[in-house]
Formats: structure tokens, C-alpha cells, sequence
């Protein structure tokens, strides 16, 4: 199958077993190198969450920390490093965001202070109502099923073609598609009835 | 509408990733002309074109929102475009280094023979600290988490007090196991050290044993012996084996990567082999106690290990004879095969003379004192 560019995820995946090593390890070296190739990427899905580059930079900071303190959270055979590194990233970013909201509600329920903190541009309520829809969308992503969040986060964050997904993954191309798509059903699903995933529901309820 | 139901089929399948523009350029082409054509997939393109521009927000990033060809994600890691510049450099690094204890390592430069022992310690330290709550389950020999690490104090102690530093409680009531050695005495006194010690700690909470255990380690690592390579040049008899200080701190990494290996297991946390560079140490000096075992009569067997990167090939047994068998084998494998968790008949059984070749494997299997 043609490649559609010179990306081979295998060496990615040999190149990340042996970073993962010397993490293991106590390499501090290694650490560097992991932040290097990734923080960008990191600090892309948190800022694309929290809208806020300070707050991407303590996601970023939190993210690999954890990966040096933590070394063995990251299970290579449950998938690649760039996927593991934007789920947590994407995961913690979601909780930057509901920790910020819970806050706000928490100091005054001042609508100018609803807008001050996240918004860098206040704007009209109604788009505030949209911050909330994107991050009702985020929480549930963040609580897709592992198989299809790993093809999701590969294609919306890292920018992958479905194609690049499957071989970076593993998988079947056909099986990268019907992930994608059934990811998405769920997520329009819990747009159309926000009650029905769960927790986030209760923090929106007022 | 006559649409082709072939068309209908593929097309209905990428949606998805059409929405996500995560489609490769030509197939990018073949979903407007069919969306054009087919209500049903107009509505549901409609529908998680949507719900990604709702994922996108209000500022829509421009990434995903507008529909158009291409591969619009690609662009969000540099979305620094809001003026935050990239940031490389150890600022962040420095706060996310405090976040595990610091490793207590010997000097680099000085020291390259305790690299690996210290490289196993933070490998061990950062997995006892993962393994809260599972102090009791259960890892090999009968042993816990908590025995296990309890033995490593125990396995520990014949090098700390050689190199001078008090035995850990309880006393042992003779010398450790650098009695003098005959035969397999040193065994004896080794295991019954190991089953005091564990008894002791097991009374004890598990994080006291790990800090009694980490802190002997760090004391070790700071021992003139782990950063004086003359010093480390001397040798000891220590459990049996007389080699240079400097090789049994590779015994103290040896085995110490060998218990990580038995917790990670038992916890399913795997853990990875040495980095290259000491695995290859340890490789070496298995060989080396190996050939040792085997004495200078054995019938002679080339030893093969390869990886990807390097071959290192020796013969082991008598120099006067030819070559009796050939065995090849990675680095891992062997050093599990020499740490007693690989089974000989697992392994390739190598060409040649298969008594010689199995002669070799299933000594190398006795050795074990793990």
C-alpha cells in the first residue's frame, strides 16, 4: 500500500521504545529529547482546549512530568508515545478547564467574570454558550473508548490521514475509517442529548 | 436521485474521516461530487462536519471549520501563532525533573562501572513508587513486592560490607556471604540472610523497607569503590564469585534489573531491558561467569549475541579443541537464561553438537541465584 509520505511509524514506534527506555532508566536526557519532539504537539491540544497559551504551558509541564515521575504509565503495547502524550495532555487540559469553570462559579457568579478568564476576547454570550458545547465535545472525547480515541486524537491533533492512523496503530485501514466515524456519531450524539454522558452534566446544570 | 450504490457505500465509510480532514488527497475528491448527489450523506456530512467545528470552538482555530481540502490539523501544533513562543530549553524540563526523587548516581565520568547498577535503582525506584497497594501480590519464590525488596536488601548487604558499611537489622547472626567460599556454602548463608530479612520486614511498612533499601543503594553508589576505578580494580570474593568490585556492582545491576523485571511483571507494568550500553555490560560479564562455570574443559560451544545494532561472539570451554556447537541468542534472552527466568529449552537449540550446545544452555540455566 502506497504510502501517501515518507512517514514509517515503525521506526517512530523502535525510536520511542528506546526513549521510553532511558526514562525508564533515570536518563534525564532522555527527557529533553521527549520534549523536544513532542511539547509542540502537547501544548497544540491544550491550547486548542483551554484557549490559553499560560495554561498549555502547565498542561505542558504537568504532561511530562508525569512521564519522567511516572515512566511506566506509558504501556508500549497499548500504542504509540504521540498518542499517549495527547490523550493525557487532552485529558488534563479538559480538567484545567472544568477546574476553571467550577472556580469562576465558585469566586461570583458575575457574568464579567465568566468572561474575563478563558476568553482572551470576550465576546457576546453566545459565545460562551459555544465554549461550553466545545468542551461538553472535549469531555466526551476524553472518554471515548481507548480504540477509537487513539485514531480520533491522531487525526484531529496530530494530523494524521486515517491511513497514517492505521499504520502508526496498527490496525486495518478500513477499521481506522469506521472508528473515526463512529467517534464522531457519538460525539454529535452527545450534543444532540448533553445528559446522556455523564458526569459534565451536572457541571453544566445550573 | 440515482446514485451508485458502490459510490454510496465507500463514500458513507469516510465520512468520518472526511470530517476530520483526515483523508488522503484523492479520495478528499471523491466525497463532494457524491455528497452533491446523495441526501442522506449530505445530512449526516452535515452533522460531524459540525460537531468537529463545535470540537474546534468558537475561534475555530480555522483548522477543521471551513470545509476545504487539505489537512488542516496538521497546523495546530504551531497554533503558537497567538504569540507564545515555542518553548525548548530546560525552564519547563527543571520542574518537571523535581517531580521523581533524584537518582542517586555515581559521578558519570568516574564511575562508568556503577552506571548500570545506578541505572537500575532509579528503573526499581520509579516502579515501587507505581506500585502503592500491591505491596502483597505476589512476585516469584513465594515472595511479595515487599520480599522482593526486602532480598534486595539482603542481596545487597555482602557488597555494602565488604566496601565497609554496617549490615542492615536485623544482625545476621554470622558474617554475610562473604564467608570463606567453598562449594556452595555462601548459598546457604545467602538464603538464610534473604529469609531473615524478609521476616523483619514484613512486620515493617512496606515503605520503610523500600527507603531501607534505597538508601543502602544510595550509600553503595557513594562508596570511594563506586567512583575510584582503581579502587573498584581489587578483587572480592562475594557470593562465590571472585571478581573485581567494579563486576559486582554489575551483579548488584544484574540483579536488581532482574527483580524490576519479576515486579513489572507481577504488576503488568513491564519493564524494559538495561538501556544498550550497560545491557551489553551485563552481557558480558554473564559470559564471563559462565565461562567460569563451565571450567577450561568443557567441550567448546561459539556463543553468538546479536542485536540490532552490534555481534559479539566467544567461545566457551576448552581453547585446545575445535568448535563443538554454535548458539545464538539476543542479549535479553541470555541474561534472562543466566538470571533463571528463561527456560533453556525455550531457546534456540543452536547447530552443531546438540549435547555440547545443551550442556552449555542448561548450565547457564544452574547458575541462577536469583
Amino acid at each position: 500500500m502506497a504510502r501517501t509520505n515518507a512517514y514509517d511509524p515503525k521506526d517512530r514506534a523502535a525510536d520511542d521504545a528506546e526513549l521510553h527506555r532511558r526514562l525508564v532508566y533515570g536518563d534525564e536526557a532522555a527527557l529533553s529529547e521527549a520534549y523536544d519532539v513532542y511539547s509542540g504537539l502537547v501544548r497544540g491540544v491544550a491550547v486548542r482546549v483551554t484557549r490559553s497559551a499560560g495554561a498549555a504551558d502547565d498542561v505542558a509541564q504537568e504532561v511530562f512530568a508525569h512521564l519522567w515521575a511516572r515512566p511506566y504509565a506509558f504501556d508500549a503495547r497499548r500504542g504509540s508515545l504521540r498518542t499517549w502524550l495527547t490523550m493525557l495532555a487532552h485529558r488534563r487540559a479538559v480538567d484545567w478547564v472544568r477546574s476553571e469553570a467550577r472556580h469562576r462559579k465558585a469566586v461570583t457568579a458575575d457574568d464579567a467574570a465568566l468572561h474575563a478568564i478563558p476568553a482572551p476576547d470576550p465576546g457576546p454570550d453566545e459565545r460562551v454558550v459555544d465554549r461550553e458545547r466545545s468542551l461538553l465535545l472535549h469531555s466526551a472525547l476524553a472518554q471515548l473508548p481507548l480504540p477509537q480515541r487513539q485514531v480520533v486524537h491522531l487525526a484531529y491533533f496530530a494530523g494524521r490521514t486515517y491511513r497514517q492512523a492505521a499504520a502508526e496503530l496498527g490496525i486495518p485501514e478500513g477499521t481506522a475509517k469506521t472508528r473515526l466515524r463512529t467517534a464522531l456519531h457519538r460525539l454529535a450524539e452527545t450534543l444532540a442529548d448533553p445528559a446522556e454522558p455523564g458526569y459534565e452534566a451536572h457541571e453544566r446544570g445550573a | 436521485m440515482a446514485t451508485d450504490a458502490r459510490d454510496h457505500a465507500t463514500v458513507s465509510e469516510l465520512l468520518g474521516a472526511w470530517a476530520l480532514q483526515a483523508l488522503p488527497a484523492d479520495e478528499q475528491r471523491a466525497v463532494p461530487a457524491h455528497l452533491a448527489d446523495c441526501e442522506e450523506c449530505a445530512a449526516e456530512a452535515e452533522r460531524l462536519r459540525a460537531t468537529v467545528r463545535t470540537l474546534n470552538g468558537p475561534n475555530g482555530n480555522g483548522a477543521n471549520g471551513d470545509g476545504s481540502n487539505g489537512h488542516g490539523a496538521a497546523d495546530v501544533p504551531q497554533d503558537d501563532a497567538a504569540g507564545h513562543p515555542f518553548r525548548t530549553g530546560t525552564g519547563p524540563l527543571a520542574a518537571a525533573l523535581a517531580h521523581r526523587p533524584p537518582v542517586p548516581r555515581a559521578a558519570p565520568a568516574a564511575a562508568p562501572h556503577a552506571q548500570p547498577y545506578a541505572a537500575t535503582v532509579a528503573a526499581l525506584q520509579a516502579l515501587l513508587a507505581e506500585a502503592d497497594d500491591a505491596w502483597s501480590t505476589e512476585v516469584v519464590h513465594g515472595w511479595t513486592v515487599r520480599d522482593t525488596v526486602a532480598h534486595l536488601i539482603a542481596a545487597d548487604e555482602p557488597l555494602a560490607v565488604h566496601l565497609g558499611l554496617p549490615a542492615h537489622e536485623p544482625p545476621a547472626h554470622e558474617p554475610p556471604a562473604d564467608a570463606p567460599d567453598d562449594g556452595g556454602d555462601w548459598r546457604t548463608a545467602w538464603e538464610a540472610r534473604t529469609r531473615t530479612v524478609i521476616a523483619h520486614e514484613r512486620a515493617r511498612d512496606p515503605h520503610a523497607t523500600v527507603a531501607v533499601w534505597r538508601d543502602r543503594a544510595a550509600e553503595l553508589l557513594a562508596a570511594p569503590a563506586a567512583t575510584d576505578p582503581e579502587l573498584a580494580a581489587q578483587a572480592a570474593t562475594l557470593m562465590g564469585a571472585r571478581l573485581p568490585v567494579a563486576e559486582h556492582f554489575l551483579v548488584r545491576a544484574f540483579e536488581t534489573w532482574i527483580h524490576s523485571h519479576d515486579i513489572g511483571r507481577a504488576l503488568d507494568r513491564p519493564v524494559p531491558p538495561p538501556p544498550a550500553g550497560h545491557l551489553w555490560r551485563l552481557v558480558r560479564l554473564a559470559v564471563r561467569i559462565l565461562g567460569q562455570a563451565l571450567g577450561p574443559k568443557a567441550p567448546p560451544v561459539a556463543l553468538t549475541v546479536t542485536d540490532a545494532s552490534r555481534t559479539t561472539e566467544w567461545v566457551l570451554g576448552s581453547e585446545d579443541e575445535p568448535v563443538r556447537a554454535e548458539i545464538a541468542l539476543d542479549p535479553v534472552d541470555f541474561c534472562l537464561l543466566i538470571g533463571g527466568r528463561t527456560a533453556p529449552d525455550t531457546l534456540p537449540p543452536g547447530t552443531g553438537d546438540p549435547t555440547a550446545a545443551r550442556t552449555l544452555l542448561n548450565r547457564a540455566a544452574q547458575l541462577a541465584w536469583l
